[in-house]
């Protein structure tokens, strides 16, 4: 990018600063360059809803110019009367910078402080602020009461003394934080910058501001006015004292309750921030709020000075900002950690993704972390300085997750870049009104004529504002354009294994049951299809045409040259012939119950359902039992018992025959995917049957010695996924492309999928419970860019025959210092990233590499934080406070299914969990990795959740040790697919008669999968917590009680993985490698 | 063999129902015929015959225009003509009594793709055989299946080009002629320049030749 390009669209940076610096007519058009939705909101807010862009823009500047202007100290001197303002807002005496003045604000500060009439109102006023700004956040109010700011401001700066001015000023500019996301958007420290922008009068402004959330806030405001005059000093020793110093009080130091809780409380809603980051974000702020200062009193007459900082500011926002972070005081997600001595890590409640540092009003709208996450969420300048701080980049996906709420655009014109077919997001700039800059190529299109109204407003002229520019996940109808052939209706197959061994184990019943029980909930339309083929040794097909009186079976008995016996009729309307597709599932169970036919030919058989589905394309989901023995595909047992015992080097990872993966390229070209179902005591070979699944974007599920006696719980899962499965959503005839930012590349993809083009994945059906990640690098220098963007677009069909076009997109901030990347770190993102590439490596190398490869990314990454960006090297093993779990989710990786070399993991366990790996969502996944342990007998109302009136108790997340676990007591363990209850020998009897309805200790039963339920508060509790933990998942884990006797507590046991286990370290000693190997 | 039927709407050509193709067993590349039945839809307007049978190769297409919603058929060629345009006529009256209201106000395409059902079960109706005998019905009805225009596909899709290229060819003879007019009004004026000119220039060598030679 030339300099002048940069200049524009970087916009972001450079028109900010000037937007805010002159006339606001001036500044505003230029911001349009950079954030479009901004800009007009900005002029529109006034009458309509501007809110954030407004706050963002005064803020950016306020910023910006600080943090890269060495003035600010100097300025700082330099002004008499500012000073003493200015250490107000200091007063996060936090701050080192403004070493000198703050003292003497300081002891300003403590009088306004001490006057408790000021100071209490604002504080309740402030309370009710977040609220009101919280909901209805776009509400005129803070808009109107911007602009008016503006004219007062500059009358009363000259007029009052600069102190008192600038107190005020924080003042309304702390009441536009609350009220609308935006200004506090860039980490909440802004909002002292932001109150400077607004340079109206402190006192008229402030009460104007804290009434206004609650009143309509031009009525109350002009009502102030009058009255600043008089008041200022009392204003605005109450005004300091509430905005600035309790900021950094409450986060620091603890006392300001109220400025903190008014504060944080709107930014956690907004953006989930986690503690970690909010506090990063301080001291961030802190930095800024020096700045201000300077920027501020120099340009007594607001609005024009302002300009002169903005220009002096580089455009570098984020690099500038972490810099001035770094200086001042190490944010939160930099704390050094010394993992040997810090026993307690985990954090209370769930382990948050970072947010990225991004102006707020862009953080607002960036995608969910939940569907697109980065494992770095500041991306590094260049691949040296990523391959320097040796941290993997990638991106995590779940891009067809269940969202509760989702724009749907139906236009005939699909807005997109010209070159590189970006769909228009968020976070391209306008360049003007008629055009628009593409973030990821920069090239400049021209805005349709359409594109100019606004369906939603129903008005004219502001491109920015429409959805697709507002919101970084919706869904477009796709126009015709985007079909090749008409939408497919939605084909189901079922392909089931009816041989001795399957019929042993009763599955079919619970199938059919199942199916029966769902087949109304089926999703598709009145166009909806199904067919049934079972399968032994020979192939039965139903034919189940219309005007039968009950289904006819066909047997083909030529397994090695598979024909349709009747292409028509095996495939039919569901809602046409429902009845004898009823009448089949009823008797199925039973027209086999007594064969005798031992032999499994499950190639032949999905060969004819990939014959028989083909033409529309469709999903066939297949249930087998055993090793496929005769026809085409058979396989041979590999797993020798005396392997299991051979450590390092697991054999049999790679599948024995290509069969598999040739059958689901071609069913991938025929966008049939195929769903496989292994319900099996013995070895199955799975990591040669799940490539049929892999490949064609399908699911695998796996249970292992399924019984339907045996092992109820087993079946009680079983018949709960089955539930899931058969009425979740789903995508036909899927593509998914993910382009990101010129100069980045993706390089390698995980989950199901087969990869058509570099950045293409044909996915034959797309399922809401599939997650995917993809490896990426850094081609080319991010240098002239302050943030880059990650699309993924899923082009499907939905199950009612609409073709339909889903893009996420994902925002982050480029940065070029290496403690920056670490503090952008997402440590479940990179263990999940990192079990993915384990995986590939222990399929294509070996177990013990892939094993050696996570060590070595522990090790690898600490050193490079140790020598690059600790300055003073202590003794200890360190780690930023954002990576502290890395270790232990890495020894937990160790430690899983997939890549533990314990004896008495079988291969087909592990081969799944490693598709699990790859293809679950985040989340999912790390609860297999890490288990929540939780104390059990003890459950409270305290801190409790409280979801659609039930309250869900939130005990702490405690260690994976034995530890913890106290004889007294009892703990519940959620391992994601499976949640045990141990109980202790000791536990408080009241537990187990108010929970588990026994007498004692030793009246446990054994085998018990379910909890009473018991009409106690104890057992309504545990109940709530346990519905609730089963509700956030896709599939259904069972819960076991246990205790010392029973058969499972080995199982329980080795997921406590703190602790040593007969082939693997324990954490400390774990960590006691690393630090030998770091020191080394 | 009906291979394929679509519904289109006239006026913006947007397709409003369709049958998938299931030929894989035949092996035929329906592509091909998939495209041009697109372009052809593309090309239809309110002034395009109401019927009309367009021959491409070893297969045709026709189709029928009724109430602004197009009913197009890919065929064989062989398979004969008064069969299909009963099959359309059948189509016809059962979708604009399911749909004809809502035809004009829907924007997404392939709304009515459930009405993909009855077409098969239709196709299934005429194509098959046995099932043609019932059908006896369709021959008296058609009486004017005989008088359908039939026209060949190229021809049609190129017939646009052709305009297309007059139009080009007529607009760059205006042009031109534009460019002539305004030459030609140049070199006028620049003649009499040069006319008055050498008049001038002969006038004054006359009047000094007066000025010094005969006074």
């Amino acid at each position: 990018m030339s300099g002048g390009g940069y200049a524009a669209q970087n916009g972001a940076g450079g028109s900010y600063t000037n937007g805010p610096s002159q006339n606001p007519v001036g500044v505003y058009s230029s911001n349009q360059g950079l954030m479009a939705p901004p800009l007009t909101g900005f002029m529109n807010s006034l009458t309509t809803k501007g809110p954030p862009p407004p706050g963002p823009n005064p803020y950016i500047t306020g910023r910006h110019q600080p943090s890269p202007v060495a003035p600010p100290p100097s300025s700082w001197s330099g002004v008499a009367p500012p000073p003493s303002s200015y250490s107000q807002h200091p007063q996060p005496g936090v701050t080192p910078p403004p070493v000198a003045p703050p003292p003497s604000s300081y002891s300003q500060h403590p009088q306004p402080g001490v006057m408790p009439p000021p100071v209490a109102p604002p504080p309740s006023s402030y309370s009710q602020h977040p609220q009101p700004g919280v909901t209805p956040p776009p509400v005129a109010p803070p808009p109107s009461s911007y602009s008016q700011h503006p004219q007062p401001g500059i009358m009363p700066p000259p007029v009052a003394p600069p102190p008192s001015s600038y107190s005020q000023h924080p003042q309304p500019g702390v009441t536009p934080p609350p009220v609308a996301p935006p200004p506090s958007s860039y980490s909440q420290h802004p909002q002292p910058g932001v109150m400077l922008p607004p340079v109206a009068p402190p006192p008229s402004s402030w009460s104007g501001v804290t009434q206004a959330p609650v009143a309509p806030p031009p009525s109350s405001w002009s009502g102030v006015t009058p009255t600043p005059v008089a008041p200022p000093p009392r204003s605005w020793s109450g005004v300091t004292s509430t905005p600035v110093a309790p900021p950094p009080v409450g986060n620091h130091t603890g006392p300001g309750p109220y400025s903190t809780g008014t504060r944080l409380p709107p930014v956690f809603q907004n953006t989930m921030q986690p503690p970690a980051a909010l506090q990063q974000g301080l001291y961030q702020a802190q930095p800024g709020q020096m700045i201000r200062p300077p920027a501020y009193h120099s340009p007594s007459a607001p609005a024009l000075y302002t300009q002169v900082q903005p220009s002096g500011s580089a455009a570098q926002l984020s690099p500038s900002l972490a810099a001035m972070s770094l200086q001042s005081q190490t944010p939160e997600a930099l704390r050094v950690v010394n993992l040997l001595q810090e026993r307690n890590i985990l954090p209370s409640g769930a382990v948050t993704p970072p947010t990225p540092c991004l102006p707020q009003d862009l953080q607002k709208i960036n995608c969910c972390p939940e569907v697109f996450r980065c494992t770095l969420t500041s991306i590094p300048q260049t691949q040296a300085l990523l391959n320097k701080a040796k941290l993997p980049l990638g991106l995590l996906l779940h891009p067809f997750k269940d969202l509760s709420q989702l724009p749907v655009v139906t236009s005939s014109n699909i807005v997109r870049c010209r070159s590189c077919r970006t769909y228009i997001n968020p976070f391209v700039t306008f360049v003007d009104a008629r055009r628009w800059k593409c973030n990821l190529c920069h090239r400049v299109n021209d805005v349709p004529e359409e594109f100019m109204y606004n369906p939603v407003s129903r008005s004219y002229g502001a491109p920015h504002k429409r959805p697709e520019v507002q919101n970084a996940t919706i869904e477009f109808i796709a126009p015709s354009e985007y079909m090749l052939r008409p939408p497919q209706p939605a084909v189901y197959l079922f392909v089931l294994d009816v041989s001795h061994n399957a019929v042993e184990t009763g599955y079919l019943d619970v199938v059919c049951q199942s199916l029966l029980e769902n087949l109304d909930s089926l999703p598709g339309d009145s166009r909806t299809k199904i067919g049934f083929i079972t399968f032994d040794s020979t192939i039965h097909f139903y034919n189940l045409q219309e005007g039968l009186s009950q289904p006819q079976m066909l047997i083909v008995s030529d397994i090695d040259d598979v024909f349709l016996p009747s292409p028509d009729s095996l495939l039919v309307n569901l809602s046409e012939c429902k009845e004898l597709v009823q009448d089949l599932l009823t008797g199925l169970p039973q027209m086999f119950s007594s064969t005798m036919e031992t032999q499994s030919g499950l190639g032949p058989a999905l060969q004819a359902g990939f014959k028989l589905l083909s033409p529309t394309g469709g999903r066939i989901s297949v249930f087998q039992t055993q090793l496929p023995t005769v026809g085409i595909g058979a396989l041979k047992p590999r797993e020798e018992p005396g392997q299991k015992a051979h450590a390092k080097e697991v054999q049999h990872l790679n599948p024995a025959t290509d069969f598999y993966k040739k059958l689901a390229l071609d069913c991938s070209g025929h966008h049939v995917a195929v769903d496989l179902f292994l319900l099996s005591a013995q070895y199955c070979d799975l990591s040669s049957l799940g490539c049929i699944s892999r490949y064609s974007a399908g699911s695998v599920y796996y249970y292992p010695s399924y019984h339907r006696q045996r092992s109820p719980a087993q079946t009680e899962r079983f018949q709960r996924d089955l539930k899931r499965y058969l009425t979740r959503k789903i995508g036909f005839e899927a593509v998914m492309r993910i382009r990101c930012t010129k100069g980045l590349s993706i390089h390698t993809f995980h989950g199901n999928f087969f990869v058509r083009s570099t950045d293409l994945l044909s996915l034959a059906n797309v399922n809401p419970d599939a997650g995917f990640a993809v490896q990426m690098s850094i081609e080319e220098n991010l240098l002239d860019l302050q943030a880059v963007s990650f699309q993924a677009a899923l082009l499907y069909t939905s199950s009612k025959g609409e073709r339909r076009i889903r893009v996420h997109t994902l925002c982050l901030p480029v940065v070029n210092s290496l403690s920056d990347i670490f503090a952008g770190a997402d440590v479940q993102a990179i263990t999940a990233l990192l079990a993915s590439m384990a995986v590939d490596r222990s399929v294509t190398a070996s177990l013990g590499d892939a094993r050696d490869a996570l060590i070595n990314a522990a090790i690898d990454s600490l050193s490079s934080y140790r020598s690059s960006v600790l300055s003073v090297q202590q003794p200890g093993l360190l780690a930023p406070a954002c990576l502290r779990l890395l270790p232990l989710y890495i020894l937990a990786l160790l430690k899983h299914r997939a890549f533990r070399t314990s004896a008495s993991t079988r291969l087909d366990e592990r081969v799944f969990s490693m598709f699990q790996l790859k293809s679950q969502p985040l989340p999912f996944l790390m609860l297999t990795v890490h288990p929540g342990l939780y104390r059990a007998d003890d459950l409270s109302d305290e801190g409790a959740l409280n979801v659609s009136e039930r309250t869900i108790p939130q005990p702490r997340a405690l260690q994976l040790s034995v530890e913890k676990l106290s004889r007294d007591a009892a703990f519940l363990m959620d391992c994601g697919t499976v949640l045990y209850l141990w109980i202790g020998r000791n536990c408080n009897p009241v537990f187990l008669t108010q929970v588990l309805g026994v007498e004692s200790y030793a009246a446990v039963p054994l085998n018990m999968d379910q909890l009473p339920e018991l009409d106690t508060a104890e057992s309504s509790r545990i109940r709530a917590l346990i519905d609730w933990l089963r509700e956030r998942r896709p599939f259904h884990p069972v819960l076991h009680v246990i205790r010392d006797e029973s058969p499972l507590k080995a199982e329980f046991l080795q997921y406590l993985i703190e602790d040593l286990s007969e082939s693997a370290l324990s954490y400390y000693e774990f960590l006691l490698h690393l630090q030998q190997q770091i020191c080394k | 063999m009906v291979l394929q039927t679509m519904i289109v709407r006239v006026a913006d050509s947007l397709p409003l129902a369709a049958s998938m193709q299931e030929d894989e067993q035949s092996g035929r590349d329906l592509q091909k015929y998939q495209s041009q039945a697109k372009q052809l839809c593309r090309k239809l307007n309110e002034q395009s015959p109401a019927r009309c049978t367009l021959e491409a190769g070893a297969m045709s297409f026709h189709y029928a225009i009724e109430k602004g919603v197009c009913y197009l058929a890919l065929c064989e060629a062989a398979f004969p003509k008064k069969l299909v345009f009963g099959y359309l006529e059948e189509l016809e009256r059962e979708f604009s009594e399911q749909y004809g209201a809502k035809v004009l106000s829907v924007s997404r395409p392939y709304f009515f793709i459930e009405f993909d059902t009855y077409i098969q079960k239709t196709k299934k109706l005429y194509v098959d055989g046995r099932a043609r005998r019932n059908l006896g019905s369709v021959n008296s009805e058609l009486h004017d299946v005989q008088r359908i225009m039939v026209a060949n596909i190229e021809e049609v899709l190129q017939r646009g080009e052709a305009l297309s290229a007059l139009d080009s060819k007529a607009s760059n003879l205006s042009s031109l002629s534009k460019k002539y007019r305004s030459d030609a009004k140049y070199l006028n004026t620049r003649s009499t320049y040069a006319k008055v000119a050498a008049g001038a220039v002969i006038l004054i060598t006359l009047i000094v030749y007066v000025r010094f030679w005969w006074l």
